[in-house]
């Protein structure tokens, strides 16, 4: 009985049953695919074309070559927002990554209110940066609680937001607030997979706490934090919604980042072909950042 | 016979402290680390105080946003206004009343439940159709979903922005919607959940004579239910925070969602209770969620790698 079912499966499974397979396979996946090609893969390759042309919402569309390179390389508003980005960047990925660490080495063991802490910690990553960004506001405001927490350190009780060199640094410590549970969550995870043997071998041949950290933690974590600077040196090159809910920009375009340009070019002066530029910059600068950091950080792999 | 030489002793009630008892020994079990690893009990207090100072500076700026969107609107000295009394209201009167959060809170809702339906929809079909079916261009599909994953939003977002201007959808719905429909991350998620599916099940379904839809709709989607959840708590946090797209399409004050909406109080010098007020109104649904959900937040979040 089976042998037969099975010779007849088999026997028709290949001409018309594979047809059949074949058109409810394409007509499944269809619907995603069409909508992906019209709106991810096809403007994904669009958006690098229009960079060579001189697009506006009311018409151009003429390909001039790289015009639009050679003026970005021009712009000083370009280097700009070249600057406090990768300034935003340098100050924001180190603290998300060595606040990630530390917290899931503080939550790492089970005691008694661990998980409230982990869920305390994880709540900022869940909560959208524009509504976060109008307390923000607040709390760096002259005298309000940050500038009187720093004025404990002797600094000034000024307002970092209207500061152009501390409002890039106030920036960043938003971007650590919203971004460590998530390097947490992920550190922890890989945590559970070290082998408790480990550690349990180098603290009989009497390693404290930090060699146990800096020489059987640490690199068990290797490709986490690859994985993590990755992630986050992407998302802190597309900084934008506290930087235009908290600062639009300012003072004096002192943190005006990339992304607030390509905003500004696009759906400002509708200059499409100069914002798609851009955005070649910014996904050129990603690609660069990530073979570096696989250089850098991956060397060992 | 004689009676049993030794009366039954009445058992226990399973009362309070047995249990907790049971239940921390299972603890210690659970967490077999040498005593020594734990710390001595001076670094277990100065765990103790780190990890509550870290947690009152995450905790605090979502108590201020709280009770200063409950004080009147000159209330925004430190450290007095953080006091909790007195309360008032009149934030949310002016928010719900004179500003258009009402229509803002509509629209966030309209364009997250939709997105959440149709992207978990198509990809699980999408996700179904890559992991079990052979058709042709499969491959070349699947290659060019994962192409776009080092691209930049932003490079997609202008000619994305140009087609739908053409065709009208500047300040409607589908011109918001439609674009974020179809998300590879949720179609790769999709797939390999389903790969780890066993054929069989599908099999004897399509013997029994069910239609391949029947396949989907009775066997399929039931047995996704885990990463349904978790997909779609991701993908509903992703359109409830997301603010640049909105922020392009959503022109006319009507058609703002309420990141939007708030970001727009923010600089129009909107007095600070009154967007606090904003801020937590729209904040409220996600909180209960995440006290109710926490592991599909969780999980979401971190299988999906991105936040919004």
């Amino acid at each position: 009985m089976a042998v037969v079912a099975d010779h007849t499966r088999r026997r028709t499974r290949r001409g018309p049953q594979a047809r059949r397979e074949a058109r409810i396979g394409l007509l499944f996946v269809l619907p995603c695919f069409l909508l992906f090609l019209a709106f991810r893969f096809g403007p994904g390759v669009a958006g690098v074309l229009m960079s060579f042309t001189d697009y506006t919402l009311t018409g151009g569309g003429k390909f001039i070559g790289v015009d639009n390179f050679t003026r970005l390389w021009a712009d000083p508003l370009f280097w700009q927002a070249l600057k406090v980005t990768v300034l935003y960047t340098v100050l924001a990925v180190p603290g998300t990554l060595i606040a990630s660490v530390a917290l899931a080495l503080l939550t790492r063991r089970a005691f008694r209110g661990s998980k409230v802490f982990r869920s305390v910690f994880f709540l900022p990553v869940v909560t959208s940066l524009v509504l976060a960004a109008t307390v923000f506001v607040w709390i760096f405001s002259t005298g309000g609680p940050w500038a009187t927490f720093v004025s404990w350190f002797g600094m000034s009780d000024e307002s970092w937001l209207s500061s152009d060199t501390l409002v890039v640094p106030a920036l960043a410590v938003v971007g650590v607030w919203s971004r460590f549970g998530y390097g947490m969550l992920i550190l922890l995870a890989r945590m559970q997979d070290i082998p408790r043997e480990l550690e349990e071998a180098a603290l009989t041949d009497g390693a404290g706490p930090w060699q146990r950290f800096r020489h059987i933690v640490l690199p068990q974590l290797r490709p986490a934090l690859f994985f993590l600077a990755v992630i986050e040196t992407t998302a802190s090159f597309q900084v934008f919604d506290a930087v235009y809910t908290m600062t639009g920009g300012g003072p004096a375009n002192a943190s005006y980042t990339l992304v607030f340009q390509l905003y500004d070019a696009g759906f400002k002066y509708f200059d499409l072909g100069y914002a798609s530029a851009i955005g070649v910059a910014l996904f050129v600068l990603t690609l660069v950042v990530a073979v570096m950091q696989r250089l850098v950080i991956g060397k060992d792999q | 016979m004689t009676a049993p030489t030794v009366e039954k002793a009445p058992t226990p009630a399973p009362d309070r402290p047995v249990r907790t008892a049971r239940q921390l020994r299972r603890e210690a079990e659970r967490d077999v680390v040498p005593h020594a690893m734990r710390g001595t009990r001076g670094g277990r207090v100065v765990r103790g105080v780190l990890l509550t100072l870290a947690a009152l500076a995450t905790i605090f700026p979502f108590y201020a946003m709280v009770v200063l969107s409950l004080k009147p609107s000159a209330a925004v000295d430190f450290p007095g206004s953080l006091l909790p009394w007195p309360l008032t209201g009149e934030a949310y009167d002016t928010v719900m009343g004179a500003q258009d959060v009402p229509r803002w809170l509509l629209n966030t809702l309209v364009y997250s439940i939709v997105s959440v339906v149709g992207v978990l929809l198509l990809a699980s079909l999408a996700g179904y159709a890559f992991a079990k079916k052979r058709f042709p261009g499969r491959e070349a599909m699947f290659w060019s979903f994962l192409s776009m994953v080092m691209v930049p939003y932003h490079v997609t977002m202008i000619p994305t922005f140009a087609m739908i201007a053409k065709l009208g959808g500047v300040d409607t719905y589908w011109g918001l919607i439609v674009p974020t429909l179809a998300n590879a991350q949720a179609v790769f998620l999709m797939r390999q959940f389903i790969q780890g599916l066993p054929d069989e099940l599908f099999e004897a379904a399509r013997l029994d004579g069910c239609s391949e839809w029947q396949v989907f709709r009775r066997i399929v989607l039931p047995l996704l239910k885990p990463i349904l959840a978790t997909l779609g708590v991701f993908v509903f946090l992703w359109h409830w925070n997301d603010f640049l797209w909105p922020l392009v399409i959503g022109q006319s004050t009507d058609m703002r969602t309420l990141t939007v909406g708030i970001a727009s109080l923010q600089q129009q010098n909107v007095p600070l209770n009154v967007v606090l007020s904003g801020s937590v109104i729209a904040f409220v649904p996600i909180f209960a969620a995440y006290l109710v959900g926490q592991r599909y937040f969780t999980e979401g979040v971190t299988a999906s790698g991105i936040k919004g």
